[in-house]
């Protein structure tokens, strides 16, 4: 029953079971990120960009974010189809936040990777 | 065939003179935090940007963040992170059944606003002293 409802026949299921998978995913990096911290405590400038400038910090940054744009992106869209009534409107307004939201991921690739 | 009724129902739709239960609170509550947080992203993101890119942004963000309106605005901010997070957390257990009945979930509801007022007074006390 459960692999029935997330096969494409059920696509609001497949959403649905989204938005509590990424917020799942980043409850565990928030917590592992606020462990960490508290046993490296960075403290200044460098250490703080050594920090951040590690691998780990990179790469577990970067996909929580992916998660957590899908994860907004369901949010704006159900926030939109429920005040938003004109269609017209609404499809434009869903186009500038998918555009953010990628924009957003390639912004926090820059931050990481091309400073 | 079926007929169209007109049928006149009596509607209230001034939004001061309804009262919300708990649970309405905190699910509009969740929406709200949810819509702010994704307006908060840019923000978070040239935060970031800032403390990173020279020493020199780092101490100007450092500044930046002494100034008390920043940290005010910071408050407001944790205070949509808190409740988004622990609403969040709430509706997680109970798409996993825990906590569902009427009762339980107008406790787990008013738990909620609890931790949150508790975490932004924390917040608010460790960054204002």
């Amino acid at each position: 029953m459960i692999i029935k409802l997330l096969t494409s026949q059920y696509p609001g299921m497949r959403i649905w079971l989204s938005q509590r998978l990424t917020a799942v995913v980043m409850a565990g990096y928030l917590a592992l990120l606020i462990i960490v911290l508290l046993i490296v405590r960075p403290s200044g400038y460098d250490a703080w960009r050594t920090f951040a400038g590690s691998l780990l910090f990179g790469i577990t940054t970067f996909i929580t974010f992916i998660f957590l744009s899908f994860h907004a992106w369901i949010g704006v869209r159900d926030v939109l189809r429920d005040y938003v009534f004109n269609q017209t409107l609404r499809t434009y307004l869903q186009i500038v936040v998918d555009l953010l939201l990628m924009a957003y991921i390639a912004w926090l690739s820059f931050i990481l990777w091309g400073l | 065939m079926q007929k169209k009724r007109i049928v006149s129902r009596h509607k209230n739709l001034n939004l001061f003179t309804i009262k919300l239960s708990v649970n309405a609170l905190v699910s509009i509550l969740h929406r709200v935090a949810g819509v702010a947080l994704f307006l908060l992203l840019p923000l978070t993101l040239f935060t970031l940007q800032q403390s990173l890119s020279s020493e020199a942004s780092y101490q100007a963000l450092g500044q930046l963040f002494g100034h008390w309106m920043v940290k005010l605005f910071l408050i407001a901010c944790s205070w949509a992170f808190f409740h988004h997070s622990y609403a969040g957390v709430r509706h997680l257990l109970q798409d996993a059944h825990w906590m569902t009945t009427l009762q339980k979930t107008r406790f787990t509801g008013w738990i909620v606003l609890a931790l949150v007022v508790c975490s932004v007074l924390l917040f608010a006390w460790s960054i204002l002293l």
